[in-house]
């Protein structure tokens, strides 16, 4: 098939906090250093800028600073300047106050912000001067001639469900450049591919990963002070399972409520969104919601495990930004400065490459090196053992995190972690023997699942389904499924093994298990999907893999 | 003068047409009264006296036999003959497939501006939409006249034709087309995948979710969807599974309706297939079960097994 090509020199890929920030630093480079002009595209799955961001969102306001001085005369959206810090320990009846704010979760001087309506600002900075910003298209596979990262190819349109072109059928453009930025996200479909392909996580510590569900809420104003945060901790999570709720209050009775799920919990069980409706109907939510109403809903996977598990980002031809890399800093709940860091870094790298005439792996190692000096690692290294010790519990990744916090990570050895989804257990090994003669599907006595603390009333907590309806996201029906899943394992061995661990983790009611005569069936819903990529992590067998649907597809998170 | 070409085929004067004319009568009253003429291609005879009739202009009739069907290189042949002689100051026409494309060609055959998709107009500054709609653009155009104007569908109101007094004439301008010219051969027009069903214009609707467990109980809903004289549709679930076809769905990824009587049969009532029926007048919803949303909407709603209610609907319906 012909398909058309675009040369430009740097494709960044992904319009998000790291993909626009290296846009913008290119941009600036361009314009202060001078020279044959760059031509520099950015590619983004969206319909619009920023539609498919979702994020707590604190925004530690340093990078920002950095990248644009005047963001405050040119209107950047930041929603409340931090006021007031609590955390809280919850048990289901009672919520114990921390005397003292953990000095990781003190936020003076951080911003409450939409990271929606922060990368629709940014992509304004960036319009105008030089950049295409291509929205609506994503990237579906890495180019790649000889080992080097060559560009990116966009997805094809118009295809119908059965694969077959439909009479709208436009083949996707391959986008060659000399230099690729990957600021594909968390779990990105791109950056899985390269660190596959090169092997970027050798000798790294595995990927560690969390889900984050997030409801935005009127209530009526008063109730809460705008710029106040509530971190919490404890229930309804059990010792073993790491995470924790947030309570983010805007101007105008606007509170982001959210809730992380770290996605290395054991049992097959557990459901990051039931957890999410028991976290709003203890006592201490639900008297902040009352009475208000759920405006929007989203779903995202964050990266949670730290330095110890960022990949190798350059190879020959390409360097890995944002979430896509794995910068975040787990501990602080952070992670918008540092994608942009290290998108700017990237841009950096890109645009002295390019100059130099060698965008070799050789040359783009000055990215390594640009992130070795810079407060990316300064803010990362000390603090890189701290969510692997969760895994032995919430006391000891306290304890462990506050002699970090003394310390500032001077530790002899390393800890190791395992990745996420190889932690889950089977029913058996999780409920013991015994309850293995219960049939899949039918929930354990002792399960979370089991609870009836958690009915959806429909005013408080939702069904997945009427949330997922609150997150906007739309996909044409009539294309094939953007989830590719070996279904052998749902209607053989995974109901006795695991119960179908999918139709929990997701948070967006994608996956269906319809009992028919001859065995379980999965019905996949892809239409309802919020392009988490929990699935793709979880899943303990591996056989889900996550691709973009057309292009311009998925959630609208309009202010979240 | 301002041109208005008609748009027809055999004699059917495409309904558009109309809202050329009052875009053109605009734009003529703006210049201080221009007249306004009609073109109309081919053998449209009908058409020709229909706009004719209602008095707004004079209709020039460009008349080949290769004109009969449509074909891009014989319209813009013939206008770009046509035009110079008639002289107008603006060509007007409706934005229709078929506009778009011819048009461009004939504009740049003729080297005039062209203005597409107009939106607005004031004296000879047009309002046209860009980025998607994003944007409304004003332009004006510069050099040479004619300057082509096309007029987006639905953005001038056909019933604001003024009409004359009198029928206008009907006067046929012979143009010459040299066939071997045109390089397209149109074959017979035809209509591709008929859609069966337009539910957005059913009066009464009955639909099934996946309380109806399994595809061989469908005729049941079948049943009652005639005893009702009522069009069959379906929530998500059961086109997914491909048990109804698509166009047949209601919600948000699927038909938005209204219809006199909508009865839910088996639907709990996700959001998703609220937002695509919560406008029809009557809802009436059988289900088994008490907490199903869609009661919070239903004006009748019946607890219950549908495979024992609707039997019984259908004999009692029947009975009549």
């Amino acid at each position: 098939m012909e398909r058309e090509t675009l040369d430009v020199d740097v494709l960044i890929v992904g319009g998000g906090p790291a993909g626009l920030s290296a846009a913008l630093r290119l941009a600036q480079l361009q314009e202060q250093r001078g020279g044959e002009r760059l031509s520099i595209a950015v590619l983004e799955k969206a319909r619009d800028a920023g539609a498919h961001m979702l994020s707590g969102a604190l925004l530690d306001p340093s990078t920002l600073r950095e990248l644009v001085p005047d963001f405050r005369e040119k209107g950047a959206p930041l929603a409340a300047e931090v006021q007031h810090d609590r955390v809280y320990f919850f048990t289901q009846t009672s919520s114990l106050r921390f005397p003292i704010i953990p000095p990781p979760l003190r936020n003076h001087g951080n911003y409450i912000v939409s990271l929606n309506r922060l990368v629709r600002w940014l992509a304004e900075q960036v319009e105008g001067r030089g950049v295409d910003f291509f929205t609506g298209f994503a990237g579906q596979e890495v180019l790649i001639d000889r080992d080097r990262v060559i560009g990116v190819r966009t997805g094809d349109r118009g295809i119908d469900r059965h694969g077959a072109r439909k009479p709208t059928f436009e083949p996707g453009v391959d986008i060659l450049a000399k230099i690729t930025i990957f600021c594909d996200g968390v779990r990105g479909n791109l950056t899985k591919e390269l660190l596959r392909r090169y092997q970027l996580g050798r000798g790294r510590q595995p990927e560690q990963f969390a889900v984050g569900l997030k409801e935005l809420w009127a209530v009526p104003s008063g109730r809460i002070e705008p710029g106040t945060i509530i971190h919490t901790m404890g229930y309804p999570l059990r010792h073993a399972e790491f995470g924790g709720g947030f309570i983010y209050a805007m101007p105008d009775g606007e509170l982001s409520v959210g809730f992380v799920a770290g996605l290395d919990y054991k049992d097959p069980l557990f459901d990051p969104h039931m957890a999410f409706n028991r976290f709003k109907r203890h006592s201490f939510v639900r008297r902040l919601l009352e009475g208000g109403q759920m405006i929007r809903y989203g779903a995202k996977a964050l990266p949670e495990g730290g330095w110890n598990t960022i990949p190798r980002p350059y190879v020959d031809g390409g360097l890995i930004a944002g979430d896509a890399g794995g910068f975040l800093n787990s501990m602080r709940l952070k992670g918008i400065h540092l994608a942009m860091q290290t998108g700017m870094l990237a841009a950096e790298t890109a645009f002295e490459a390019i100059r130099a005439g060698d965008t070799s792996a050789a040359q783009l190692v000055r990215y390594q090196e640009k992130i070795d000096s810079s407060p990316v690692r300064a803010e990362l290294y000390p603090v890189r053992n701290v969510h692997q010790a969760f895994d032995y519990g919430l006391l000891s990744g306290l304890v462990f995190a506050g002699l970090t916090v003394l310390t500032r990570g001077r530790w002899v050895e390393d800890l190791h972690g395992q990745a996420g989804h190889e932690r889950m257990q089977t029913l058996t090994a999780y409920y013991g023997p015994a309850s293995a003669e219960a049939s899949a599907g039918k929930t354990r006595p002792a399960s979370i699942t089991s609870s009836n603390a958690t009915e959806v009333d429909r005013r408080l907590t939702f069904d997945k389904v009427t949330n997922v309806h609150y997150s906007g996201t739309a996909h044409d029906e009539d294309q094939p499924a953007h989830l590719l899943v070996h279904t052998d394992v749902c209607s053989t061995i995974c109901g006795q093994e695991y119960g179908h661990p999918c139709i929990r983790f997701c948070p967006a009611n994608v996956y269906e298990i319809l009992q028919e005569a001859d065995g379980p069936r999965l019905q996949i819903n892809a239409s309802n999907c919020v392009h988490c990529k929990t699935c793709d992590i979880m899943d303990p067998y591996g056989v889900i893999t996550w691709v973009p649907p057309e292009g311009g597809q998925g959630p609208q998170y309009n202010g979240m | 003068m301002i041109l208005v070409v008609a748009e027809q085929r055999a004699g059917v004067l495409n309904r558009a047409t109309w809202e050329a004319v009052v875009a053109a009568q605009r734009l003529a009253q703006d210049a201080g009264g221009l007249p306004i003429r009609i073109a109309v291609l081919g053998a449209g005879d009908a058409a020709a006296q229909e706009l004719a009739a209602a008095g707004v202009g004079d209709v020039v009739v460009l008349s080949d036999p290769a004109l009969e069907t449509y074909t891009p290189d014989g319209y813009v042949m013939a206008l770009a003959t046509a035009i110079p002689s008639l002289a107008p100051q603006f060509v007007v026409l409706p934005h229709t497939y078929q506009t778009r494309d011819f048009v461009p060609a004939l504009a740049a055959r003729l080297n005039r501006p062209l203005i597409t998709d107009v939106t607005g107009l004031s004296g000879e500054t047009f309002t046209r939409p860009m980025f998607q709609g994003k944007l409304a653009a004003e332009v004006r155009p510069t050099g040479d006249r004619p300057c082509f104007v096309t007029c987006q569908i639905g953005a001038f109101r056909a019933d604001q034709v003024k009409r004359g007094g009198a029928a206008s004439s009907v006067t046929t301008h012979a143009v010459t087309i040299d066939r071997s010219a045109i390089r397209q051969t149109p074959d017979a027009p035809f209509q591709e995948a008929k859609q069966s069903v337009d539910l957005t214009q059913a009066q009464r609707i009955v639909a099934v979710g996946r309380g109806i467990k399994s595809r061989e109980q469908l005729p049941v809903a079948e049943r009652l969807a005639k005893a009702l004289g009522a069009e069959l549709a379906a929530s998500r679930p059961i086109c997914d599974s491909g048990w109804l076809p698509m166009e047949r769905q209601i919600g948000s990824s699927g038909q938005t309706v209204a219809p006199k009587l909508y009865v839910a049969l088996g639907i709990s009532g996700a959001i998703q297939h609220l937002v695509g029926m919560k406008g029809s007048r009557t809802v009436v919803a059988i289900n088994k079960d008490a907490d199903a949303p869609i009661f919070e909407i239903a004006d009748y709603g019946i607890v219950g097994d549908l495979f024992e209610i609707v039997p019984a609907l259908i004999a009692e319906l029947e009975k009549k």
